[in-house]
Order: structure tokens, then sequence, then C-alpha cells
């Protein structure tokens, strides 16, 4: 099957974000990744090629030099092709489906279930929208079955079973394993990869008009006070100090 | 019914509201105190919550029959009904199946999406970025689909002996393409942090599932609930439904105690507006020690044994 997996790339989620004096995000020291359920749903879409055959493509959107380094790190862990819609505004999504329909005729594809960044978990519903395609949220894993997917959704209390025919759009959860590293020879041979390049006006994608919600204002959650800390070589001193604490507070 | 109110789609379980709807509920009334606008609730196959639903504040509701639930179905529905009735806002609680049909619903009628609000002034929607470290405001130019956070804006005040008209609908009849063939319950009882006034939560410093029982040992002698962060959960020491985070649930009890965690910001999002906090971490440097009021530098297999130790004790 043809596989395409959006990936997005966000600032490193193990820093916290500061605020800058401009009122914006404070972003630049903070090094470019991959986002993290993007990486899920690429080692899921490999996996599943590994097993099934067919082939993996990566597709995101983004000023191309920036997003370079990410997609050669996909190319470098299960992507056979990747490619770039090289704008830096418009409507993320038009573009995304635009692309997918350019780039190939693809069987599945493939959206983490949300950024790390701004988690606004829409990427997989706009775009399935946009191209008219059956949507499967939040799977842990998928296996061909009666000409389409069976697939295991993972859900509040448990997981559903789902059968939804191809073409299809679906979003990745955390599945119970980790996507593999590159290696230094597949890191190698990323390098060489060709990335295709695509602008909105190739796509056919009018750039859009006012967004329908806008972000009025960023802040800083309120700080708390760090307290007391407790150091103590013998346990049972550290543990009554803090037992006091607690029972001053009438909390135990 | 007048257009451009407020619609809140109302999950319930056992003929009940679940708990994140009714979050919704008091969101709704913040927003219609500020606005002025009228709130229906949407019941599917629920028509007996009717009661429970203007207890909770709603001006009218819209009992919907419709099949088992389907994300497609139950989205083509929402779709529906905002193309009838034309709210300016459809608040839904932030399940996953909420935060699903939302999501498509919103694409459907090409609304704007506002996903896990956790607050709502004059300004607009608040909402976690960057894993919790920033936040967002957010505002909306036309319709707009809200998912309210679980834990976030709590259960509005009842007003006993409400009543609200109640108008039957029938769900859209569309062709489903992707069919649920079985849905397997895996977790047990609802876990409620929400309302937890002690919560002891684990994280990876406990090193394995046995050690993690320590945590569930120290929660119980203080008559709390059991919480975790995001790699106690990533190595199955305890079901997800325990989490507390960007992930999870944001959580506001008297007392948290936070051990083996190191205080990631995707962590500590979710439970800094606890009253009293306890981090027990054997890195002094861990960032979890900079929002604890007490923070004991020790490792916690240690101090675990101790502690529930000293409680039993006060407690006899």
């Amino acid at each position: 099957m043809e596989l395409l997996v959006c990936v997005k790339q966000v600032p490193d989620d193990s820093v916290s974000v500061k605020l800058g004096a401009d009122g914006q995000p404070d972003l630049k020291d903070i090094t470019p990744v991959v986002n993290a359920f993007d990486t899920y749903a690429l080692e899921m879409a490999t996996r599943f090629k590994e097993a099934n055959g067919g082939t993996v493509s990566v597709v995101t959107v983004g000023d191309l030099e920036t997003v370079t380094p990410s997609l050669r790190s996909c190319l470098s862990v299960g992507a056979d092709s990747a490619y770039d819609v090289n704008e830096t505004e418009g409507c993320v999504n038009g573009l995304i489906a635009a692309a997918a329909q350019k780039a190939g005729s693809f069987d599945v594809i493939f959206v983490g279930s949300e950024s790390t960044d701004k988690a606004s978990m829409e990427v997989g519903a706009r775009v399935s929208n946009k191209l008219g395609l059956p949507l499967v949220t939040n799977i842990l894993a998928l296996e061909p079955a009666d000409g389409g997917l069976k697939i295991k959704q993972e859900t509040e209390d448990g997981y559903r079973t789902i059968l939804c025919p191809t073409p299809c759009v679906v979003t990745v959860v955390k599945p119970d394993y980790e996507p593999r590293y590159p290696s230094i020879k597949s890191k190698l041979a990323a390098r060489k990869m060709p990335i295709g390049e695509f602008k909105a006006a190739d796509l056919g994608v009018e750039a859009c008009g006012t967004h329908k919600v806008e972000t009025v204002k960023i802040s800083a959650p309120a700080k708390r006070q760090a307290g007391i800390k407790i150091i103590e070589k013998e346990k049972e001193v550290a543990v009554a100090r803090a037992m006091d604490m607690l029972a001053e507070r009438k909390l135990v | 019914m007048e257009k451009q109110g407020i619609l809140v789609y109302l999950e319930c379980a056992d003929g009940h509201i679940v708990k994140v709807s009714l979050e919704a509920m008091n969101a709704a009334q913040k927003l219609a105190a500020m606005t002025g606008k009228k709130i229906g609730a949407v019941l599917v196959n629920s028509a007996s919550a009717a009661a429970e639903a203007a207890a909770n504040g709603a001006d009218f509701v819209l009992a919907v029959n419709a099949g088992d639930y389907n994300a497609e179905a139950y989205a083509a529905m929402l779709a529906q009904l905002m193309a009838d009735y034309e709210p300016a806002y459809m608040l839904v609680g932030s399940t996953r199946d909420g935060k699903d049909i939302a999501a498509r619903a919103a694409a459907a009628q090409g609304a704007g999406l506002i996903t896990d609000a956790f607050d709502l002034n004059e300004e607009g929607w608040v909402r976690s970025i960057y894993g919790g470290s920033l936040m967002a405001t957010m505002k909306a130019e036309g319709p707009v689909v809200v998912t309210v956070r679980s834990g976030s804006f709590g259960k509005p005040e009842l007003k006993e002996g409400a009543s609200a008209p109640v108008e039957t609908v029938e769900a859209p009849i569309i062709k489903i393409r992707a069919t649920v063939r079985e849905a397997v319950k895996e977790l047990g009882e609802a876990v409620n942090l929400e309302d937890a006034e002690v919560i002891v939560a684990g994280g990876r410093g406990l090193g394995s599932a046995e050690n993690f029982k320590l945590v569930e040992e120290l929660a119980e002698v203080l008559g709390g609930v059991v919480g975790a962060s995001r790699p106690a959960i990533e190595d199955g020491w305890v079901s997800r439904d325990h989490q507390v985070g960007q992930s999870g649930k944001i959580v506001a009890p008297k007392l948290y105690i936070a051990v083996g965690i190191s205080g990631a910001i995707q962590h500590v999002s979710g439970m800094s507006g606890s009253g009293y906090i306890v981090a027990i971490n054997k890195d002094e440097d861990a960032p979890i020690f900079e929002v604890a009021d007490c923070g004991i530098v020790a490792n916690c297999l240690d101090v675990l044994p101790l502690m529930i130790e000293e409680i039993k004790k006060r407690k006899a």
C-alpha cells in the first residue's frame, strides 16, 4: 500500500517555552524536532510497509530550508520520499490535503493525534474532510483486512476494533513501542535523497482568508513559589520534618 | 429556538451526564452570563437525563434519537444540529470521543475549533500550548466548537427542580464507512482525580510496577487517589486514567504528593493549582522542587515506607 505521513516540525517538547519580551513564545534557542506523535505515526507506517509492502512518503508545510533537517530525519527512519509545501502562510490543512493529492495516490494517510506545540488535534479531521476520506482517530495498530483495514483505536476506558475501507486517514497515539533510531548508513543515505517541493500555486490552493480562530494573547502561567527543601542524612529525620509540616497545616 | 445560542453536547453513562460534560455546562453558564445567550443541552438516546440537564443550567433540551456510538454518525449529527440551529458556540467535553466528533463537526461545518479550553474570560477561551509552559487566549470569528478540558471548569451549582422544554430530534442517516466491530473496556472503576482532596502521584523514579505499589499504599492510608505522570503510564505500572498533566487531567487537591516525578512542564501544568505540594525526589535539581511547598531530597523508596508507617501511627 502507498502510505503518507503528515509531519510537523515543532520546538523540542522537553524544553519549557518562555514568553519573550514581545509577548510571543521565545523559541530561538530551542532545537526544532519532528513532533513526537508524528514520529509514532511514521514508525507505525514503516512497520506496516515492512509487513505488507508499499512505500512511505512524508509531507510537511514550512520554509524548505528550515524543515529540511526534519524531513531528512524522517528519511533516515523509514520514509522513502519526502515533500515540503514551501509556504509559511496559509491554511496548513488545505495545503496538506492538496499535497496529498498531488504527491501520489495514497491508501492510508497517517497523522500524529496531536502536536506537542499547539495540540489543536484537528489536522486529521480537516484533512479527511477536505479529501472526503473516512477517518479513524487515536489508533494503536492497523493491519490489512477484508480489502480495507482492521484498526485498534484507543478509547477512554479501553479500545475499539474498527473496520475501515481505504483510502482513509488515521491519527496515531503512542503505541507500546518506540520509534526506531537511524543508523549511520541510513543517515548518509537520507542525505542524498531528493526532497520534493510544492508551492501553494502548484497545488491550486488559494491563500486563505482570515483564520476562524485567532490567538489574542499568549501568557505565562502563574509561577508557584518554591518552598522548603529537606536534605537530611537520616531518612527518619527528613520524614519527621515533612510530617510536622503537613501536620501544621492539618493535611494529615 | 433562537439562533446564535450555545449548544452543549452531553455525554451520558448509565443514564447520567458524565462529569466533564457537567463542566462543559458550567463553561456554558459562564458564557451565557457574559453574552446573554440561551443554553441548549444535546442529549443522545438519553432523554431521561433532561431534568438533570435543566438542573445544570439548560434552557432547553434537544433529545436526539441516534444509533450506537460511531464517530462518523455522531459527528454528522452534531454538524446537522449546527446547520439547523446555527449556534454561535458548540461545547463538548474533552473526552477522547468528544474531541474526535468535535473536530469532525467543525471541519464539516467549516467552523473554528478550540481544543481543551480550561478557562473563559472577557478576552476569550484560554488553553495550554507548548505542553503547558504557556497559555493562549483564543477568540473565534463565526461559529466555533470548543472542547472543555476535564478538571477545569468544575460542576455547575444545581438548580433543584428546574425544568426545560424538550424537543425530540432524529439523527441524520448517513452512509457509515468506518464501522465499530468491537468495543472493549479495559479499565475498571472511573478514577476521580478531579474531586480528590489528596492525590499521591508516582513517576519514573519509582523504577518498577512493584515499587509503584508504595504509591498506592500511601494514597490509601491518606484516603487519597493515585495519580501518575506519563512515564509511569507508558511503562504500564498504572492505567492511563490516572494520568495528571498535559494529556491527562488538571487537578487541584488540597494535598498533592509527587513521588519520583521529575517535574516536566507537561506534568506540572496539570497539578500546579494544588493547595500544598510535597515532592520526593533523589535529584536535588529536579524541577518538581521549584513548585513544591515541601521537598524531600531522598530516594523515594526509602521515604515512602517511613511515611506510610508514620501516618498509620498518627491515625491510630
